[in-house]
């Protein structure tokens, strides 16, 4: 049998659906006249598997894994990578120093522009974007060990 | 229109003209205009990002400027679709195949102007219908109690679902993915702690604006590598701007057509401005008598799309405003900006607040007038924004999707659950998901929940009740008849018009690459 894109997708969310009801254990269902904090979530549940399940059923006539066209993966692998670290730098070196470094990595390693084209962009626009948040809509963003 | 209606509207353009309101409504149009001309960031990205902005201000300023993106961004859409050929909003699509063909004929500029003279036309007529239908609606829903409600939000769901363009499974899943990630938090009804895992920024539950700015703008970024965006722009001749008599003779009709298609679509939930001007093409297409002019210029393959989709963003409002039913994620993102501020959206909000709703109306009036005047003298300014690398404006969109969510709680759980939604995204568009019912599910499920489960401790737990009152019955008939239908178009297998929409939407991914 030749695994297809839905065979995938199903199993996944099937998945999620038995992970999500196995943390759900401590939640109480109550009873139809008094529901408890846990039935919209087991019903939801429920619901997504058995989507899930008629997914996986129909799969055959979704296209082969295969056929994913994954040509964009090292690009967003690599924004991932540079926002992640930007977001882990966000609170301890603050707006100005992580946000520059972001959009810098992004310009210059990420798409290759020269150097000073990078440089000039990414400070600018930080130094920009800090003025109107921070200053002209008094917006508190982080200042990290500056502050 | 009725006397109170007419004094009402009076109320609402003394609040729309104020300076100050005028100013939000302007500034509104303006960045809508931007985010629309602007592929990789539509409305729901923009409105996200902005609306940490308007909390410093009062409900009307901020949902006038708000909904200003919204409307502002369907205009600005079509700008780059007729000279790029590359949608800068989804619902533009279809803009895309006769507005570029017109452009390289040399018809651009006359195109721009049937674009947005269409967009007014339905944009405005929209708003006329808006101020008749609105007000009546919310009066009837005021006999809504919880069981209607929970009827209500059901029939919404299985709506998207039947107009969704991905199948009924898919989007359901997706849907009920949205209403457990809106059942993290505190259950307000025990004090449960559900899912926080002792993250104590998970008690207040999941924000639906790291969510949407996630989904839509950080996810069409990861699928979006810069090399695959073509900077090809065929500029308009400004001096030909306006059509000649056989243009605007073949747009008039289109124009009317769109508008009264693409408000009553939507009212209807799912993607209303997308479906609109897909179904107006349709139609347009049917109609003519030249249907061979079609993928080669044809004016009405303008004119009426780009009515419907205006049309739709302003048919959106009617459930938001009337009944508190957001009908797809733009609306949902704009109730949660009247949440923000204290003003709930529904039957109540024409008694409660009437200078919010009334001067958010008339404010629409003024705002298609401001977009007519400020896309056509302007879009050589537009033009030249669209010049501006790829590769320099993704990181710039990243910062601004970075500084809205934080600034929504000051929370960075919040920027990190923005990035992981943005993964999540990325690889929903792989598998073919669409991620909008997601968002629909995480705004209702929190109302749907409570109102679900105060119809059931007022019937002591008796599911009866949902049929034995006469408007729940009457909405879960038309549940039935929608899933009927759903069936029926499974079974039969036919090629319908959601099929094409998925065609033209799959489409537009590959004009991009």
């Amino acid at each position: 049998m030749q695994l297809r894109r839905d065979h995938v997708a199903g199993a996944v969310m099937l998945l999620a659906g038995a992970l999500v009801l196995a943390a759900s254990t401590d939640l109480p269902f109550g009873t139809l006249a008094s529901p408890g904090a846990g039935m919209l979530p087991t019903v939801v549940i429920v619901l997504m598997s058995a989507f899930a399940a008629l997914l996986l059923l129909n799969a055959g006539a979704s296209p082969p894994i295969g056929a994913i066209d994954w040509t964009d993966a090292g690009h967003a692998v690599r924004v991932i990578g540079v926002t992640a670290a930007a977001v882990a730098l966000y609170i301890p070196f603050g707006f100005i120093a992580s946000m520059a470094l972001l959009l810098f990595v992004l310009t210059f390693l990420v798409e290759k522009k020269p150097l000073i084209y990078a440089l000039a962009f990414s400070g600018g626009a930080t130094l920009s974007a800090y003025l109107v948040f921070g200053t002209l809509l008094n917006a508190p963003l982080p200042r990290g060990v500056w502050h | 229109m009725e006397a109170t209606t007419l004094d009402s509207l009076a109320l609402g353009f003394s609040v729309a003209f104020r300076p100050d309101v005028l100013f939000y409504a302007f500034l509104g149009c303006l960045v809508g205009t931007l985010v629309g001309v602007l592929p990789g960031i539509g409305p729901l990205a923009g409105i996200s990002i902005l609306l940490p902005v308007t909390f410093g201000l009062d409900a009307t300023k901020a949902i006038v400027m708000l909904a200003g993106i919204y409307y502002g961004s369907q205009y600005g859409g079509s700008t780059t679709s007729i000279l790029m050929r590359i949608p800068g909003e989804a619902a533009s699509v279809m803009t895309c195949i006769d507005g570029y063909a017109m452009a390289k004929r040399g018809r651009a500029g006359a195109a721009l102007t049937i674009a947005a003279v269409g967009s007014f036309v339905a944009g405005t007529m929209g708003v006329i219908l808006l101020t008749v239908v609105a007000p009546p609606i919310a009066k009837f829903a005021l006999a809504f109690g919880p069981p209607e409600y929970t009827a209500l939000l059901v029939l919404g769901l299985l709506f998207l679902a039947y107009m969704s363009s991905t199948g009924l499974s898919r989007t359901l899943l997706m849907a009920a993915l949205g209403l457990l990630l809106g059942c993290i938090g505190i259950d307000v009804m025990t004090g449960h702690f559900r899912y926080s895992f002792d993250i104590k920024e998970l008690g207040d539950g999941i924000g639906i604006v790291p969510v949407a700015v996630g989904l839509f703008g950080l996810g069409e970024i990861l699928a979006t590598p810069s090399k695959m965006v073509s900077e090809k722009v065929v500029p308009p001749r400004l001096a030909e701007l306006l059509p000649n008599r056989q243009e605007w003779r073949q747009s008039v009709l289109p124009i009317a057509r769109g508008s009264v298609l693409g408000f009553l679509v939507g009212i209807v939930p799912g993607s209303a401005h997308i479906i609109a001007s897909f179904l107006s093409y349709g139609v347009e297409k049917r109609v003519s008598k030249t249907p061979e002019e079609f993928g080669k210029g044809a004016v009405a393959g303008v004119a009426g799309p780009e009515s419907a989709n205006n049309a739709a963003s302003t048919g959106a409002f009617v459930p938001m405003l009337a009944l508190g039913l957001p009908t797809g994620p733009v609306t949902a993102v704009l109730m949660a900006a009247l949440l923000i501020h204290g003003v709930p959206p529904g039957p109540m909000l024409v008694n409660e607040h009437p200078q919010v709703f009334w001067g958010f109306i008339a404010s629409m009036y003024v705002g298609n007038l401001m977009l007519l005047a400020l896309n056509l003298p302007l879009v050589g300014v537009f033009v030249t924004v669209l010049r501006i690398p790829y590769a320099y404006l993704y990181p710039l969109i990243i910062m601004f999707c970075i500084i809205g969510v934080y600034e929504v709680n000051h929370s960075i759980v919040d920027v990190w659950i923005m990035l992981i939604m943005g993964v999540l995204g990325y690889l929903l568009r792989k598998f073919d998901f669409d991620p909008a019912p997601l968002v629909l599910g995480l705004v209702i499920a929190p109302i749907f929940e409570l109102s679900l489960r105060q119809s059931l401790i007022m019937s002591n737990g008796n599911w009866l009740i949902f049929v034995e009152r006469p408007i729940a019955q009457a909405l879960l008939i038309v549940c039935a008849v929608v899933l009927g239908l759903s069936a029926l178009s499974l079974l039969g297998k036919r090629r319908d018009w959601r099929a094409k929409l998925a065609q033209a939407e799959a489409g537009d991914g590959s004009d991009r690459g």
